[in-house]
């Protein structure tokens, strides 16, 4: 009996003691509480190519479905099911939810996470980086959202409720942030950046390029902007290219390896379970005019050979192959995924030319831009002519619309295109049958995560409504 | 028979498991008084067999011993002492000594069902009727009958307070188990399933590509070696489990042998066959769209909107004809082989079996089977030292198909295929696919290319030594491990129609879940008062760890092999959880009509916050046996009882608190490795979460026990419930976070009710209803957040769990009609709309047995009231025009209001515009989750005693069973209401579809015991 009085109480001060410790397993084997630079921004850079300007979906980080939504708008990609769908712009919350979460959390949050580690390392090269990156985003989410979540936001547990920034707020912070990015690469600090760096291999000065070169483009953004005009933007934009992409090697793109975790955006977009396929706008738009890049850019239908879009809103559900798809130029399985080319700086060069001097001063540019584009998509010398001629010479009538129709038709799939024709007008879009909205979409409307959780004034926005900058 | 007196009633129960307690130490030190004398007896049946264990003691004294295995026992009393025979089981008997010193003890088995001994908490037996809280006993027998190949689906409908729900009708497909109600947001939900003691792992395993469900480890149990499961519904009864039990506890018995009995051999033999129970779909029209004739080869589409078959046979264009569904299932075949022998020696018993499952699915090619070896020995080592070692041992393997909302889930073609395209062959000349629409495989091809092989070996040892030192003490040492391998393959081969890679998946998983329980009871009487006391600690220590890889991009048909990939990428998880807990139990009764029960434990758990990760909790219980008071003839029995409770539990995931970096999707990529920031933010303050539980609870025996019934009521509270995923904005940074949130509240009702109607010499019939209602409501979710989205549906503020929020009809906020559009379509809301819940009103069951001399016929229903379902199916197809209400082709007028006008519509539609409009309309898919199912009905026959003669059996019987012979679903177009297509998560309840569907089937079972 003693005995086991006295076990018992040796095992209950045995256990006391080492209780604690017994419990104390907790620590994560399989994920690390702090990582390099490095290792944050390939993923980062992937998820700006591939869901960010592209709308796919890379892994499991998120969809960028916004950039899809555009395309939609603009009538370049069509569903081959029955009305209600994003081509008519039949939209729940919830569809906004993937794109936030690809923005917000995998984007902005590992983008700050970048700046903060590498500033604290001393690597201004990343921060650098991570910085201008940063400005792509925000301006990428602000022009479809207009005001968002920014001064107040990424700030974890400490603000569940971040209030939403006006959009002319955010503006400034775009320009600051490639400010910024562009100090920081010229300090020359700390680590070399290589090919965790898929878009330059660590080429820095192509960096500062591709920051001015975004700077015109956010300068551009504010052509009819309340408290702005045109002509002063189109300066601000024309000064900061002195500084931008001078060549197609300044391209910001994203060569896709192709292998069977690596394709291309575009190809697993395009692939037959999505049942999408070319719209007949964007496919008439290009046989109408005989442009040359058709066959690079759009495919024959399987079945008829013909090229036929679908046209969108239409109530039957046909054959997914008599229509055209997107051609290999975009959707080849390992495609380039161009997100501000050479090309578009000619194209701001042209509009901003115009804006400030006029059509003669931005014809050169235009002629270029096009020339440029062709040659790039493989369309022979004979055949750019032939289309040059035939899409005549700018005048102060034509030039915003046929500057704004090229650089479409040259970045076929460019969420760009989406924030030109707000700005522009053009290319002119007519609302497709059953339309669920009273007019063509000028904004997204919030997500659900974020109506559910951070009830914001700004949330009561509908498709129709005008973000700051699209003034009437 | 009569009720026993109360005077001859034993003062003292249950002392199969006596404890310790330092309290009792000094009483066992006060000394003898008076005259005594040593006498010597034995104790036997009315057969004459040895009664073990009984507990032999002197009337208003403390001395008292226990019988051996022989039945004998020898005692120190005073003269003319009384003595005080009790054991589980047994009529207590009162006998004064006398002048001799040897004693022939007979006793008789007590009245049926007031003496029935159950297992509770920690594996300690107790009679029922002292019990405090609510417990129900499902037998091995009844198991059995009910021919499920798995555990929990032969649970279903028997036990109120629990609803179980299956994911699938494919082979092994794994079933839900939900004690009084759900009590976790996004928590584990799932009852703790303890098997001789040892908590045993009941995840859903086995499903690497993630579509459809997978299996429920709770498989691997061969339900034939079970002898008994007894559910602990409230906390008060399963406190002593500690955390996990605050879900419920479903305790499996296995069988034992028995000592000094002749080894008895049992073979027990069965085949079943299986057809599926097939919705009815549309097959009056043929592919096409808008009545125009698509012949699926030269003219493809998705639409079943073509022209009627008679036409197309009229004018002779109808080259094939065929119900897809009849054409793509078959008959499943189940075989089942158990043998077992069990005995034992004067101090020893053993008992061991082997079985061996087969089973082919509905779905061609898909199978299941299972070998499972068990055994048992328990030997009596010394007298006052007993050890049984038992192990478990099974291996399953299974071959199935994705199921799902998914590309690789071939029942996505086959629900919504045409009647009039023959998918076989399912390759063209240049080994392309064959298919009627793009977009989709043909489900044929899917068959034999898409596929998971899966093989599960799992042991569970299981050691229990017994230490009697002193006849009022027991002290328990019981170790256990739960270990299993699991290897599951996927295989997708390249698909021509979907333009896809192929991949491989290889998983191979590691579980193991040591548990260890030290316990000391002591029993004692003292007069009036029979007190027990148990003290113990638990220790587990849970391991799993995955290695996952995957080859992306095949190249080599149906080569199941990692190195078929052209990329190949990994992961590997490791998870560990350790608990620590320290318990006690303290147990008085007061004259065998007032039993009292409090319990109290202290746990530490390492998924906490650190100082946050210890904590206490406990219960008290009262019974009061009021029929010991107040004699009313009718009345054998009368029971209230009462208890109060609060469990602490830790249901949340390890390695919570903290913020890691995660590899990234699709990485490494181009020769870099990448990680990104977890969407799910850490939270280092987590505590542990709380069930609050009252519940009271009348039991009562009628006319000698022919009527009976026990009612329970239960109010639970569960209070800042640990929420893994708890949505936050994404602006913060971060998509979600664990939090110490959500309230929740379950109210219920429980009743049983026992009948026997006839019982006579040579015919019998017995029959239990059992009933459950169950209200939930969802009191928080945390700050003002008014819903959550927990899958396929979603957690509202007020509203019970399981909301299904979705668009639907927009209406007219007065009137609520429908509103449509100007082309008289109905306008689906743009908003998610509250439009349905999947909570039922109420469960019941009925069981019928009747025997008629050596004929037994049994039937079992089963009945489910409300509860909405989406029917998954229908959705898609209103789109593609395959359910059968599509069938009906009039052009028609919705029923509305006109938006803007607010005119009645007047507006004539097609149909098929109708029903492609209903497709974003989830309203118009929201169905009745009712049904009653015949869920068996069987016919038994044992041969007469007399046939088998000298022969070398003792018992033959055959058994006809029929499972799911009738199910009546009134608000349900699918197969089987009762159905959580995606699996057995939190996230995957409520939705049906594409799915394989529940079995009609037929079984026959000869079962022959040896002599």
């Amino acid at each position: 009996m003693k005995k086991i009085i006295a076990y018992t109480a040796f095992l209950a001060a045995l256990a006391g003691t080492g209780c604690k410790k017994f419990v104390d397993v907790n620590k994560n084997p399989n994920s690390p509480l702090t990582v390099q630079e490095k290792i944050l921004l390939a993923p980062i850079e992937l998820n700006i190519a591939h869901g960010v300007d592209a709308g796919g979906s890379a892994g499991n980080d998120g969809e960028g479905e916004a950039a899809s939504f555009t395309n939609h708008f603009m009538q370049t990609i069509c569903y081959n099911q029955v009305a209600l769908n994003y081509g008519t712009y039949y939209f729940v919350s919830t569809d906004m939810n993937l794109s936030w979460q690809q923005l917000y959390n995998t984007e902005l949050e590992n983008l700050q996470q970048l700046i903060q580690i590498s500033e604290k390392n001393g690597n201004a090269n990343y921060t650098g980086i991570a910085q201008i990156l940063k400005a792509y985003v925000v301006a990428f989410t602000t022009d479809l959202w207009g005001d968002i979540p920014y001064s107040k936001a990424l700030n974890g547990a400490s603000n569940l409720t971040p209030t939403y920034d006006k959009q002319e707020d955010i503006y400034d912070s775009v320009q600051a942030l490639l400010d910024l990015g562009i100090a920081n690469i010229g300090k020359s600090q700390g680590l070399k950046v290589g090919a965790d760096d898929y878009f330059y291999g660590g080429k820095m000065p192509q960096w500062v390029k591709l920051a001015y070169s975004l700077k015109a483009r956010y300068y551009m953004h504010l052509t009819k902007a309340p408290g702005h005009t045109a002509v002063a933007q189109a300066q601000l934009a024309l000064t900061a290219l002195q500084n931008g992409m001078t060549a197609n090697g300044d391209d910001w793109k994203f060569d896709y390896p192709g292998g069977a975790t690596s394709q291309s955006a575009w190809y697993t977009i395009m692939l037959p379970y999505s049942t999408l396929c070319a719209s007949s706008a964007i496919v008439d738009t290009l046989v109408n005019r005989n442009d040359p890049r058709l066959p690079f850019v759009i495919t024959k239908s399987k079945n008829t050979g013909l090229y036929t879009g679908r046209a969108i809103g239409t109530p039957s559900i046909g054959n997914l192959d008599d229509y055209s798809s997107i051609g290999d130029y975009y959707a080849a399985i390992d495609a380039t995924q161009y997100i501000l080319p050479y090309t578009e700086v000619q194209f701001i060069q042209a509009e901003a030319n115009w804006l400030v001097t006029g059509a003669a001063a931005a014809q050169p540019f235009y002629t270029a831009a096009i020339t440029n584009n062709m040659t790039k998509i493989g369309v022979a010398s004979g055949d750019i002519a032939t289309y040059l001629a035939s899409r005549g010479t700018l005048t102060a009538g034509n030039a915003l619309q046929r500057i704004i129709e090229e650089k479409r038709i040259a970045h076929m799939l460019s969420p760009e295109n989406y924030n030109d024709w707000r700005r522009t007008g053009w290319p002119a879009l007519t609302i497709v049958p059953n339309a669920q909205t009273a007019g063509i979409p000028r904004r997204l409307i919030y997500p659900q995560s974020e109506l559910n959780t951070n009830p914001q004034p700004q949330q009561s926005a509908q498709f129709t409504d005008r973000v700051w900058w699209d003034g009437q | 028979m009569n009720q026993p007196k109360q005077s001859n009633r034993c003062r003292q129960v249950v002392r199969r498991w006596p404890l310790l307690l330092v309290l009792l130490l000094c009483l066992a030190a006060i000394p003898a008084a008076a005259q005594t004398k040593k006498i010597t007896g034995k104790v036997t049946d009315e057969a004459g067999n040895p009664v073990s264990g009984a507990t032999v003691r002197e009337k208003d004294s403390r001395r008292g011993t226990a019988t051996d295995a022989a039945g004998n026992f020898s005692l120190t009393v005073k003269n003319n002492a009384v003595l005080i025979v009790t054991s589980v089981g047994i009529e207590p008997r009162e006998i004064t000594v006398g002048e001799t010193d040897n004693y022939d003890i007979k006793v008789k088995p007590r009245d049926n069902s007031l003496n029935e001994v159950v297992v509770t908490a920690l594996g300690i037996k107790r009679e029922k009727r002292e019990l405090t809280y609510s417990t129900q006993q499902v037998t091995g027998a009844a198991l059995s009958a009910s021919k499920e190949t798995g555990v929990l689906n032969a649970l279903t409908g028997k036990v109120s307070g629990v609803q179980i729900t299956a994911s699938s009708g494919q082979p092994g497909a794994s079933s839900r188990i939900v004690i009084r109600g759900n009590s976790s947001l996004l928590g584990n939900n799932e009852a703790l399933i303890i098997l001789d003691g040892i908590p045993i792992n009941n995840d859903q395993t086995g499903n690497p590509s993630g579509s459809g469900s997978g299996t429920s480890r709770l498989s691997d149990i061969d339900p034939n070696t079970i002898e008994s499961i007894n559910v602990l519904k409230g906390s008060a009864a399963s406190a002593l489990y500690g955390s996990a039990a605050a879900r419920g506890v479903v305790l499996i018995t296995t069988k034992g042998g028995a000592i000094n009995s002749k080894p008895k051999v049992m073979v027990n033999s069965q085949y079943s066959f299986e057809n599926p129970i097939l919705p009815k779909m549309q097959t009056r029209y043929a592919l096409g769209d808008r009545g125009v004739y698509f012949d699926g080869d030269t003219k493809k589409t998705s639409a079943v909107w073509g022209p009627s078959i008679d036409s197309l046979r009229s004018v002779g264009l109808l080259s094939y004809y065929k119900d897809p569904l009849k054409a793509f299932f078959t008959t499943g075949h189940t075989w089942t082989n158990t043998v077992s022998v069990g005995g034992g020696t004067d101090r020893s018993s053993y008992f061991f079996s082997y079985s061996n499952l087969n089973q082919t699915g509905t779905v061609p090619t898909t199978k299941y089977g299972r070998n499972a070896i068990f055994g048992k020995f328990t030997n009596k080592i010394t007298d006052q030292v007993t050890a049984t070692l038992q192990l478990n041992y099974s291996l399953s393997s299974s071959h199935t198909i994705p199921e799902g909302y998914d590309l690789t889930d071939p029942l996505w073609t086959v629900y919504t295929s045409p009647s009039t395209w023959n998918p076989l062959p399912y390759l063209d000349a240049n080994g392309n696919q064959r298919v009627f629409r793009l977009s989709r495989n043909n489900p044929y091809w899917d068959l034999h290319n898409i596929y998971t092989n899966n093989k599960n070996s799992r042991f569970i040892p299981v050691v229990t030594v017994v230490y009697k030192p002193l006849n009022w003490l027991t002290i328990t040492e019981r170790g256990g491990a739960d270990t299993y391998t699991e290897q599951p393959d996927y295989y997708e081969a390249p698909s021509t129609a979907l333009v896809t890679t192929g991949r491989v998946i290889q998983n191979s998983s590691n579980f193991r879940q040591l548990n260890n329980d030290l316990i000391a009871e002591a029993r004692h009487g003292f007069g009036d008062f029979d007190v027990s006391f148990l003290v113990g600690n638990n220790i587990q220590s849970t391991y799993s760890q995955t290695q996952s890889t995957t080859g992306t991009g095949i190249s080599i048909a149906n080569l199941d092999n990692i190195s078929n990939g052209a990329v190949i990428t990994g992961y590997d998880t490791l998870y560990r959880v350790r608990k620590i807990g320290f318990y006690g139990q303290a147990n008085v009764s007061y004259k065998n009509f007032l039993n009292l029960s409090l319990t109290g434990r202290y746990d530490g758990t390492s998924v906490l916050a650190d100082k946050k990760n210890f904590y206490p909790y406990g219960s008290a219980s009262a019974g009061f046996i009021f029929s010991e008071l107040i004699k009313v003839p009718a009345i054998s029995f009368g029971k209230l009882r009462v208890s109060y409770s609060s469990v602490g539990n830790d249901n949340v995931g390890p390695y919570s608190l903290t913020t890691p970096y995660q590899s990234a999707g699709a990485f490494p990529y181009g020769g870099n490795a990448g990680f990104l920031i977890s969407q799910s933010l850490g939270n280092p303050y987590l505590r542990n979460e709380i069930t609050k539980e009252a519940e009271v609870g009348l039991e009562m025996q009628f006319l000698h026990n022919r009527v009976g019934f026990e009612v329970s009521y239960f109010n639970r509270n569960h209070d800042n419930l640990l929420t893994q995923g708890v949505p936050i904005a994404p602006s913060t940074g971060f998509n979600s976070t664990t939090l110490n949130a959500a309230f929740m509240t379950n109210k219920g009702i429980e009743a049983l009710v026992n009948i026997t109607p006839v019982k006579s010499r040579n015919f019998t019939w017995d029959m239990t209803l059992n009933y459950t209602r169950i209200r939930n409501k969802v009191t928080k979710i945390f700050g003002n957040t008014p819903q959550l989205q927990i899958g396929q549906t979603w957690a509202f503020l007020g509203k019970p769990y399981g909301v299904f929020y979705s668009p639907g009809y927009l209406r007219d906020s007065s009137t609520h009609e429908i509103i449509v559009d100007a082309s008289g379509l109905p306008i689906s809301t743009q908003n998610n709309e509250i439009i349905g819940n999947l909570q039922p009103d109420f469960l019941a069951g009925v069981n019928n047995n009747f025997t008629f001399k050596n004929w037994t016929v049994g039937f079992f229903l089963d009945y489910r009231k409300g509860g909405d379902i989406l029917n998954s199916d229908d959705r898609y197809g209103y789109f593609y025009g395959t359910p059968l209400v599509t069938q009906n082709r009039q052009d028609l007028v919705v029923k509305g209001l006109v938006q803007g006008t607010k005119q009645q519509n007047t507006k004539v539609v097609h149909a098929e515009d109708y029903f492609q409009r209903l497709n974003t309309n989830y309203e118009a898919a929201m169905q009745s989750g009712t049904y009653l199912k015949l869920r068996t009905a069987s016919i038994g026959y044992k041969l007469p005693a007399q046939m088998l003669g000298k022969g070398p059996f003792s018992t033959v019987s055959l058994t006809l069973t029929g499972r799911n012979l009738f199910i009546y679903k009134p608000g349900f177009t699918g197969s089987d209401p009762e159905v959580s297509s995606y699996g057995t998560g939190n996230g995957s309840q409520g939705v049906y579809g594409n799915t394989v569907p529940t079995s009609r089937s037929f079984n026959l079972t000869l079962n022959v015991n040896f002599k």
